[in-house]
């Protein structure tokens, strides 16, 4: 067995006075996974990924990264190497041109300036936004602003990148842009963890999947074990994903052979049905 | 292939987007009071690329030469290159340069009035006008006087105007830190003005929808809605700063901040052009005096 890149041992939270948000989570990532954390609003996913990257600190548990356990002295290492790009751009961007805000990660490493400008002019050419460079960021659009902040990240090189909630507020196009960039950023062996409350994204896009309810995780494990586990759904109150349920009733009405390779997108059951009714 | 083919045409159409949005924006800063728009023509500007530091220095050198200089024609001179710089350079509409240049005027004419009329119970100076309590009053002196200070002030104001449309505040800042203001005025600055964006944003979006809701119905209703948006900024503010500095600290953000300034190359044609102009001013003073 591999080892984890991140380890999260019986992580406890909570904020000041109010309820704990976390109550115990334990969860293994590996190198180069795409998860999609699913729940709903304050399950403890965002809480999670504060956590994850070093911003809280847990009152119990324990978070390793490569096998080094995660304490005070070297909460930095967490947030070099996981990136975290939040939900509303806005919250995120700091910086008043958009040079500077992708370069404020890099400048906080402490990277010499040459770097800090080759890595800025890389992420910027990555998400293709050169021609930005030194706009401000009120005289961009959200799609642009999204792009912005996944920037951002892309210019720390973090090795495990969180995207909380990235498809909120976004339209069509920027989002199947995001989904993309995601594709691309898979293809380069990045580790992802994504929260969100779109199903049908989760189902095709993710690997493994991580199910939050009230401070806990209740699920772990590939998107189709988790959504054809309807216990679980109810529990966190989740919705199935539209492909699976149409591929489903297409096999309960014999229309198709149940061949036991779940379409996730409208293309792959299109190609399924070529298959199956041209050869037969 | 076919997709990456797909996948430029995309980025072609939101960089269309990205356009237009930037021409919309200049037509709802407009609306939305100067401040904005000054941002915008200064982001705008065909001299934007030249050296801050050099556009800085050289604004502030031709305002002391205008003020200490105290000569019409200098000032003259000054208005007419600052005019040049901005609009024929800087490629600025001569409308919209006007119409940023009017705010100060406004300041000026009643200030320099002040000066040229006076006010006394007895009929003095060369014109003067009863108004029942007694006489105003000027003379050709004084008239005089007041349109060299009109002069002046207005040759310094567009000297700085000058800086203000063609360098964006980032820029500015930048300037201001190489010339060692503190650290913490300096952070300041650049949160203030990334903030005040956000916060004008919000700001909109809460009085339109009280707005949506009858909020500014009458008086009485615009005052309590007023208050209500002010006091809910103010919270919604308290909460917002803490998810900027958690979003801050998730990109190692330990104390200070650091951001990545571009450097404008320094063009010693400029330099001399610039040396030139105020060598030119030094001549017409010392002929015209």
């Amino acid at each position: 067995m591999r080892e984890p890149i991140l380890k999260v041992k019986n992580l406890h939270y909570s904020y000041g006075t109010g309820n704990p948000a976390l109550k115990g989570v334990s969860i293994n990532i590996y190198q180069g996974e795409k998860i999609a954390v699913i729940g709903s609003n304050g399950s403890g996913k965002s809480t999670f990924f504060l956590n994850a990257n070093g911003v809280l600190t847990a009152d119990h548990g324990e978070i390793s990264y490569q096998g080094t356990v995660i304490n005070k002295k070297n909460s930095k290492e967490l947030r070099k190497n996981i990136g975290i790009v939040f939900q509303d751009a806005d919250d995120q961007i700091i910086a008043s041109t958009v040079m500077a805000e992708v370069g404020f990660g890099p400048m906080n490493l402490k990277l010499p300036r040459e770097e800090v400008i080759r890595r800025v002019d890389e992420a910027l050419n990555y998400m293709n936004i050169l021609d930005f460079k030194d706009r401000p960021p009120h005289y961009l659009s959200g799609g642009e602003k999204k792009r912005v902040t996944i920037a951002d990240i892309i210019a720390m090189k973090s090795e495990v990148i969180i995207f909380d909630e990235p498809t909120a507020a976004l339209d069509p196009l920027n989002a199947q842009m995001l989904e993309e960039v995601l594709v691309k950023l898979g293809a380069e062996g990045k580790t992802m963890l994504i929260s969100t409350h779109d199903v049908d994204f989760a189902y095709r896009w993710a690997e493994r999947a991580i199910v939050f309810d009230q401070g806990r995780i209740i699920a772990d494990g590939t998107p189709l074990e988790i959504f054809n586990n309807s216990s679980i759904l109810e529990q966190a109150n989740l919705k199935r994903p539209a492909m699976l349920d149409v591929f489903e009733m297409l096999v309960d009405n014999k229309l198709i052979k149940d061949t036991n390779k779940y379409p996730t997108t409208p293309e792959e059951l299109k190609i399924l049905l070529e298959k199956q009714f041209n050869h037969c | 292939m076919e997709n990456s083919a797909s996948k430029s045409i995309n980025f072609i159409k939101t960089s269309e987007k990205a356009e237009h949005q930037a021409t919309h924006h200049h037509k709802i800063g407009h609306k939305h009071g100067e401040g904005s728009a000054i941002d915008y023509y200064a982001y705008a500007s065909k001299i934007r690329h030249w050296n801050p530091g050099f556009k800085v220095a050289f604004s502030f050198t031709t305002l002391l030469l205008c003020i200490g200089l105290n000569n019409p024609i200098v000032s003259i001179a000054v208005i007419l290159g600052m005019a040049f710089l901005t609009v024929v350079k800087g490629g600025l509409p001569l409308s919209a340069y006007l119409s940023v240049l009017l705010i100060p005027l406004t300041f000026i004419l009643l200030g320099t009035i002040a000066i040229g009329v006076d006010f006394s119970r007895q009929p003095l100076g060369q014109f003067n006008l009863y108004l029942g309590l007694g006489y105003i009053f000027t003379s050709v002196d004084k008239l005089q006087e007041m349109a060299v200070l009109m002069l002046k002030v207005f040759g310094a104001i567009s000297a700085m105007i000058m800086m203000t449309l063609s360098t964006p505040s980032a820029e500015m800042i930048g300037v201001l830190r190489k010339a060692h203001v503190p650290k913490l005025i300096i952070e300041l600055m650049n949160l203030i003005y990334r903030y005040i964006f956000i916060l004008l944003d919000v700001f909109n979006n809460m009085r339109n929808s009280a707005d949506s809701r009858q909020g500014y119905c009458d008086f009485k209703t615009s005052c309590y809605t007023f208050g209500s948006v002010a006091s809910n900024l103010l919270v919604v503010s308290l909460k917002k700063a803490n998810a900027y500095y958690t979003a801050m600290e998730a990109r190692g953000y330990d104390g200070d901040l650091f951001f990545l300034e571009e450097e404008k190359p320094f063009q010693t044609s400029h330099l001399f052009i610039a040396a030139g102009f105020l060598f030119f001013l030094l001549l017409l003073w010392y002929v015209m005096k």
